[in-house]
């Protein structure tokens, strides 16, 4: 793998996109579709479930995702396997990286680790916030709903992408604001 | 058996993430900025080859489908609220965790960012419920199922569609 330039992907596109599409397959034909943001809300509740139990009780969305509070389930295991899948891979291969700022986001708005940091977080607090109200992210709406022609995730990627294009576009520019 | 099988897919998930470039922040939003495409590539091609496996199984009568419920217009304003974040940290929710693990530490800020956000929707469902949520309720509608087809004469040739325009869009450039 010494070959290979450490800031170039290591699998060609194809690839890539084949082992995903294989991953889909294996999961539909066994259990079910795939889906990660789901997750998100079960650790919420399992971990607000030790700290506040009432609290999380209460909370019929955590109570009806959560269930048992456990997380010794299929779909949290598949969503565990996510990190450690790319761990390994990325030690195999030489990539694993402590950088915090990425190039892009140093080349617009510089090396500071604070303002990448707060925004990485408000970024992923949007996510999870939309991809809980569409009921899924890019994998359950995106490679799963898509691949089974479902219109809501047809609807929800096309706007998913529309909106991440104009924002993307406009955040990165390389004119100078300001 | 099936907790190790959850595992063992999401490692093989996790692992092609990294190895094809998708846990970059560089990569995702050059995707977005329709500079290098290979992120969008690698989604397409995803895509084609799960739209022709996943109707295969369900024409054999094996697929475990699960097809989520359509809501508009809420399911376009989710969206709409996912793209802004998706722009701006550059990770989604499942590659944050790979991109974590990694060892990127603003994707540990994205990854806790998600935490919250799941949170603070769970606390306002009960409000979204019965308002957006509830607005434009179609429930789980599929294309074929509204054409009334087998999926499969519709996926073959949307799948062969997908593996052609992931074939012929440009892509290249770094991941740093």
């Amino acid at each position: 793998m010494a070959s290979h330039s450490p800031v170039e992907p290591v699998l060609p596109w194809w690839a890539g996109g084949l082992g995903i599409g294989l991953v889909l397959i294996v999961a539909v034909g066994l259990v079910q579709p795939i889906g990660v943001s789901t997750q998100y809300v079960a650790l919420d509740g399992v971990l607000l479930y030790r700290v506040l139990p009432e609290v999380a009780a209460q909370t019929p969305y955590l109570q009806e995702t959560t269930g048992e509070w456990t997380l010794a389930t299929y779909e949290f295991l598949f969503v565990a396997g996510i990190p450690l899948g790319a761990f390994l891979s990325a030690l195999a291969t030489g990539r694993f990286t402590t950088r915090l700022v990425p190039d892009e986001w140093n080349r617009r708005f510089g090396s500071g680790p604070g303002l990448r940091l707060v925004w990485a977080f408000i970024g992923g607090f949007l996510l999870l916030f939309g991809a809980r109200f569409g009921g899924g992210c890019t994998s359950g709406h995106m490679i799963s709903g898509v691949s089974q022609l479902a219109v809501s995730s047809i609807v929800f990627s096309v706007t998913l992408f529309a909106s991440a294009i104009v924002t993307a576009r406009w955040l990165y520019s390389n004119r100078r604001r300001g | 058996m099936k907790l190790l099988l959850g595992l063992v897919l999401g490692a093989a998930f996790g692992a092609m993430l990294q190895l094809s470039g998708a846990s970059s922040h560089t990569k995702i939003t050059n995707t977005l900025r329709l500079k290098d495409l290979t992120v969008m590539k690698v989604i397409l091609t995803a895509i084609g080859v799960g739209l022709f496996g996943v109707h295969m199984l369900d024409a054999a009568g094996w697929a475990h489908m699960k097809v989520k419920d359509l809501y508009l217009p809420g399911m376009a304003l989710a969206g709409g609220i996912f793209g802004v974040g998706f722009a701006v940290t550059g990770y989604c929710p499942g590659t944050a965790l790979a991109a974590a693990a990694e060892g990127k530490p603003d994707a540990w800020a994205t990854v806790l960012g998600g935490l919250v956000g799941a949170l603070v929707f769970a606390f306002m469902f009960p409000e979204l419920e019965g308002y957006l949520l509830s607005m434009g309720q179609f429930g789980p509608v599929t294309v074929q199922g509204f054409l009334g087809m087998q999926g499969i004469w519709l996926a073959a040739p949307l799948a062969a569609g997908c593996l052609y325009l992931a074939w012929r869009l440009p892509g290249s450039g770094g991941t740093r």
